[in-house]
């Protein structure tokens, strides 16, 4: 074993023979992906089974009777005015899906426009790309204390601007209408940044010939952004959309600092609702259930965006 | 174009300058007392006072040891899976590899509730441990590595195996070496996660040598609800950020490039 072809020099010390036997050969990749798949299947995939089980289950009332398997009993319970529960938990539903709606295309929005304001050779590049980069580097926690203190009833920022031009001071954490657009900013603030950073990527790895061919016909600006460069985008639009929508459902830790869903969980959301139902003690049952619907709807997102990948095959190959 | 720009950076940046000029000023003094950015000094007492409400170095010294944590346990699962998944073929690969980035669709952060009973049942409730657990599987870091590893040529990994490789010679002389700057990339795209993490740590850690940074800043916040201190809570706010901050200004190149890696699949 002395002849080497022109190979950076290897080391000879290892565990050769111990898997080269066939049964050696045939155990390594399962010992190889085991840990991750252990991992994964403990707080992924069992969570998610489990959360279904137990969402069929109602507690027991006292501590001395068992627990009863009750079907969708819990998942109707959810929806039924008469019930507690039923009076909050559609309004949150309705929040959150309200929250993710806005929050997903206008911050794909405003950051595909600041994309391609900064995809030009630019001074302060380095600026900008701070300014905007930045919050994502926060923790939301951190970021949500900050714009509590922007919205401060009278010392707020906010507020203190808004006297200054003649406006009346909104109560921009506790107010139903105000409380979940002031949600709605801190979000959009956070996140845009790293979105943009996705859209400069794709924007960099366009071709360029298309554009000159385009700028011979003398096509317009926005002709060029409809035609040329959103098709060209579609799949770092979908990746995008997928990240946002996930990223929309899961991010509520700033409602520990803005109102933690007041008034009224008027601005409340599902995975904060959990959270709190959870630290009250609540019916586990109920608890459960919510996260299986809440586990639903980040599926069908993920699926329905899946199938327009698969629809938009466009330019790419 | 660029005037635009402008104005929308400096609204991006509003939030921080005023953070750092509040933390800087005396808690008691309104915004119109003295000058309206720095007040009749400039103080640290705001930092100094929550050092009273937090114990910030025991705080940060768990938090490293939650993000490295993880991350060192990250590293060896997925270059350890991702090279079984992109070199070696086994029965079952696409169903396990399909399996592993069902985490990729399921954030673990919605399973909170779940986790939690998890984390108990296993008696681990309050334990550093207990904080790592959730995240030492990572989906996306496997999924980046399996992809780095096929790009490698194959011709090393058989050159290598000619000299008398088993697998643990062809990662480390063949596949290591080729995978440093993903490995960077998910490492800054990793250790932000975690510095980040709020609601996890707040549900499974309860004494004080357990808490994390974040939970730091919501006992700063909660001791503040009568009568918010805002200096003391803006103070907070930067003690829990400036270390990715710093890192950021100093490697942005970097951390710009890691972020855009974790997208371009």
């Amino acid at each position: 074993m002395s002849t080497t072809l022109t190979q950076p020099t290897v080391h000879k010390l290892d565990s050769g023979s111990l898997w080269r036997g066939r049964f050696g050969r045939f155990i390594l990749p399962y010992l190889l992906i085991l840990p991750t798949l252990l991992f994964i299947s403990a707080f992924t995939l069992w969570p998610a089974v489990s959360a279904v089980i137990n969402s069929t289950i109602k507690p027991a009332p006292t501590v001395r009777q068992q627990p009863a398997f009750v079907g969708l009993q819990n998942y109707i319970d959810l929806f039924n005015p008469d019930k507690e529960i039923g009076q909050v938990f559609p309004r949150v539903l309705l929040n959150t899906l309200v929250f993710v709606g806005v929050t997903v295309p206008v911050s794909m929005v405003l950051s595909f426009f600041l994309a391609l304001a900064l995809n030009r050779k630019i001074r302060g590049l380095t600026f900008f790309r701070f300014a905007f980069f930045y919050p994502v580097l926060l923790p939301l926690i951190g970021a949500a204390s900050i714009f509590a203190f922007i919205y401060a009833d009278n010392i707020g920022l906010a507020n203190i601007l808004l006297r200054g031009v003649g406006l009346p001071g909104i109560k921009w954490i506790g107010d139903a209408t105000w409380t979940p657009i002031a949600i709605m900013i801190v979000a959009l603030w956070k996140q845009t940044g790293f979105y943009m950073i996705l859209y400069l990527a794709g924007l960099q790895a366009l071709p360029t010939d298309v554009y000159e061919a385009a700028d011979l016909d003398g096509a317009a600006a926005w002709t060029k952004i409809r035609r040329i460069t959103l098709p060209l985008l579609s799949g770092t639009t979908v990746f995008i959309l997928t990240a946002a929508a996930a990223n929309a459902f899961q991010q509520v830790d700033q409602l520990y600092a803005l109102g933690e869903g007041s008034p009224a969980d008027r601005s409340n959301l599902l995975l904060y609702f959990i959270f709190q139902k959870y630290s009250e003690r609540a019916n586990q049952g109920y608890v459960n259930a919510i996260t299986v619907i809440l586990l639903v709807l980040l599926l069908c997102f993920t699926i329905f965006n899946l199938r327009v990948i698969e629809g938009q095959a466009y330019y790419e190959n | 174009m660029t005037g635009v720009l402008l104005v929308a950076a400096l609204f991006w940046l509003i939030p921080l300058i005023w953070t750092v000029l509040v933390s800087l000023r005396p808690s008691d003094e309104s915004l119109v007392q003295g000058n309206i950015f720095f007040g009749s000094r400039i103080t640290l007492e705001n930092f100094t006072e929550t050092f009273r409400i937090v114990d910030w170095v025991g705080q940060y010294i768990t938090t490293l040891i939650f993000v490295f944590g993880v991350l060192a346990v990250q590293i060896v699962t997925i270059v350890l899976a991702g090279y079984a998944f992109a070199r070696i073929k086994f029965r079952g690969r696409t169903i396990l590899l399909t399996l592993t980035l069902v985490q990729l669709m399921i954030p673990s952060a919605v399973l909170l509730v779940p986790n939690f009973a998890t984390v108990r049942g296993l008696s681990l409730y309050d334990t550093k441990l207990a904080l790592m657990l959730p995240y030492f599987g990572s989906a996306f870091g496997t999924f980046l590595m399996r992809q780095t590893f096929r790009q490698v040529p194959l011709e090393l990994e058989d050159a290598a195996r000619i000299d008398g490789c088993g697998w643990v010679g062809i990662l480390r002389n063949v596949y290591l070496p080729a995978s440093g700057p993903t490995l960077v990339a998910f490492s800054l795209v990793s250790v932000a996660a975690r510095w980040n993490e709020f609601l996890w740590p707040l549900m499974i850690t309860q004494s004080k040598s357990n808490r994390v940074l974040t939970v730091g800043l919501s006992q700063v916040l909660r001791t503040n609800e009568v009568g918010a201190l805002y200096g003391q809570i803006t103070a907070g706010v930067l003690i829990v950020s400036f270390t990715l901050l710093i890192l950021f200004i100093v490697l942005q190149k970097q951390f710009v490039n890691s972020f855009l890696r974790s997208g371009l699949k």
